[in-house]
């Protein structure tokens, strides 16, 4: 490539100045010129969708030949192919049957639950580490909080199942010493949904709390000192200036929470679950799984995932529009 | 400033009382974790008494530690582990650039539609069946790569990096093509070393997501011998699978070693599979914190 070569093609690239010969005196036909532009365009971009190439048959191989494959939720799965297209049937069978009802049930009561007791704490946890003065001692609170967030849901799973255990698990230590008979939350459909709660609570409060944070720090410290000049107390400063303050914040999040309603998480489900417990937090999620990988109900298993990915998925959008209405934040 | 000197008792003891609810919150976090800790470290006659409050060693052994990283399950989970986290890092990170750094240029054609062809892969998902039968059919079920592959890429990532690449001044971009750089060149040489920072972050998310991928494992690697180390754990201390890692013979025989350790044995499993994490925690800290909170700023 000469100098003048890479001269032009820069100027071409991010001046969108016209060729140089189609600024000349005769135009050449119509057809000729949209052909050149053409040739430019690739030989101008080609570099760029080689380097894009194997992201985008990565997305095309791992994200839409599985959407093409979910068609097998209209079919009839034959260990012989062809599978036979039988429409609707899957799904008719998937709403006739009451387990069906039963894993849909649990999964919004546990999403339920997970809004009303898991949404407020980080808001909580970030007003009280709003009124730490010290920032060393603001950093190391913060930092231990936080680490959860970054543990597997097997490690979590593991660090429950011992610190709940009946015989000695802290919990039933502390219930002990407090007059309490031990209980087995593990295997008690009474008390497995709470520890869904609580161990979901133990992991992301801290790290969640980190958007309010910054909801907080965005907030004009001018208002704070004219609360005080107003002779606000500490609560009244929180009540009057912060928790307006951090309004938007928590109705995005609390907007794209509502969109994420049916995947009570998967990861989480599946490692507290037992045979025991199964009953009261099968999701649809693990019901897809065993329905699919271990009965082998190929079809109807991927029409459970199709419902829940559809219903997920205009969910997220609405949720999506109604942030961006309301407060002029949405997930993307 | 001067205002917040003086302070009433009464906001004093408000002042205590935020600060125990929060230091409450970090024993409630660390308490279980501290908790194993100790107990794995436990000299092996005092582990069955060992309380589940108790976050000090009671005696000193590193015997639970030195059985496990000298078991052949675990041995390999970690080997398996470490090289499939490396390798989907590797990859993650270079070919989310490369994309990334296509889809940053203003005036490529098509970038749009892209754009919403990867905006779509985070609304929609069709679910885990499909993708079995995706593997299936690449003929990549029961190796490594169904699990380094299917999330190779992450769409969130990618965007990071999109709008990282298109804040990178335009003029640098222009010298180099002035030198005579070619596409190839100007990525390689002017924006990758421009883009270390983002490039560690994007490695960094990579590798904790990577690090703590369990279930595709479980449901793609049938041959045990290929098992991540999240695998190995869940068998041994979720499926309470005892034989998985104390042996059959010391099972039957309730041989006094694996009776007593048990609970200590699993505790040591839990925390060798959060070493790493551990390990580079101050550097996640940074970076993740610093990734949230400008997401959070620009909305």
């Amino acid at each position: 490539m000469t100098e003048q070569d890479s001269a032009r093609i820069d100027v071409s690239r991010y001046g969108n100045v016209p060729n140089v010969s189609e600024a000349g005196a005769a135009l050449p036909p119509r057809q000729d010129r949209l052909n050149e532009r053409f040739l430019n365009g690739v030989r101008q971009w080609w570099p760029y969708y080689a380097m894009m190439a194997p992201g985008l048959l990565f997305f095309v191989i791992w994200h839409y030949v599985p959407i093409w494959e979910a068609k097998m939720a209209f079919e009839q799965v034959r260990i012989i192919p062809p599978n036979i297209w039988v429409g609707w049937k899957n799904f008719q069978t998937l709403f006739s049957s009451p387990i069906f009802y039963q894993v849909l049930a649990n999964t919004l009561i546990i999403s339920g639950m997970k809004i009303i007791f898991v949404f407020p704490v980080p808001i909580m946890v970030a007003l009280l580490l709003n009124e730490i003065r010290s920032g060393k001692l603001r950093g190391a609170i913060q930092s231990a909080v936080y680490l959860p967030h970054f543990l597997s849901w097997v490690v979590i799973s593991g660090v429950f199942i011992a610190l709940l255990s009946p015989t000695d698990g802290a919990v039933n230590q502390i219930g002990q010493a407090m007059g309490f008979t031990p209980v087995n939350y593990m295997t008690n459909t009474g008390t497995i949904r709470w520890v869904l709660v609580v161990s979901e609570i133990w992991r992301s409060a801290g790290w969640d709390s980190l958007l309010y944070l910054a909801a907080i720090f965005a907030i004009d410290p001018q208002l704070y000192d004219a609360a005080e000049m107003d002779g606000a107390n500490r609560w009244q400063k929180i009540w009057y200036v912060t928790i307006p303050g951090i309004v938007p914040t928590i109705a995005t999040l609390f907007i794209l929470n509502m969109g994420m309603f049916l995947s009570a998480d998967l990861n989480q489900v599946i490692n507290m679950q037992n045979a025991v417990n199964a009953s009261t937090i099968d999701i649809i999620d693990t019901y897809v799984y065993r329905l699919g990988l271990s009965t082998g109900e190929y079809a109807l298993a991927t029409a459970a995932g199709l419902f829940k990915a559809v219903i997920g998925m205009i969910l997220v959008l609405v949720s999506h529009l109604v942030s961006k209405r309301l407060t002029g934040k949405g997930v993307w | 400033m001067a205002m917040h000197t003086r302070r009433t008792p009464l906001e004093r003891i408000e002042y205590i009382i935020i600060v125990s609810t929060l230091l409450l919150l970090v024993v409630f976090t660390l308490q279980p974790l501290l908790n194993l800790l100790a107990l794995s470290l436990s000299a092996p006659e005092n582990v069955a008494g060992f309380s589940g409050l108790s976050i000090l060693p009671d005696g000193f052994s590193p015997d639970v530690w030195m059985l496990l990283l000298q078991h052949p399950n675990v041995q390999r989970g970690i080997f398996n582990s470490v090289w499939m986290t490396t390798t989907s890092v590797v990859i993650g990170v270079f070919f989310t650039a490369l994309m990334a750094w296509g889809m940053s240029r203003p005036g490529l054609p098509g970038r749009r539609i892209i754009f919403i062809l990867v905006l779509v892969t985070i609304v929609f998902e069709p679910g885990i069946i499909p993708d079995y039968f995706l593997m299936k059919r690449l003929g990549l079920l029961n190796t490594p790569w169904s699990v380094i592959m299917y999330k190779a890429i992450s769409a969130w990532y990618l965007i990071i990096l999109i709008r990282f690449f298109e804040e990178i001044p335009k003029e640098l971009l222009e010298a180099a093509e002035l030198d005579g750089a070619n596409p190839f060149q100007t990525f390689f040489m002017v924006v990758l070393p421009l883009a270390k920072p983002a490039l560690a972050t994007i490695a960094l998310f990579y590798f904790v997501l990577h690090w703590n991928e369990f279930f595709r494992a479980m449901i793609y690697l049938t041959d045990q011998s290929k098992w991540p180390l999240q695998v190995v754990l869940r068998q041994f201390v979720i499926e309470g699978d005892k034989v998985a890692i104390v042996g059959a013979n010391n099972v039957n025989n309730n041989l006094g070693l694996a009776q007593i350790n048990i609970r200590a044995l699993k505790a040591g499993m839990i925390l060798i599979t959060i070493v790493p994490i551990l390990a580079i925690y101050p550097l996640i800290l940074k970076f993740f914190t610093k990734g949230t909170m400008s997401g959070a700023v620009k909305g």
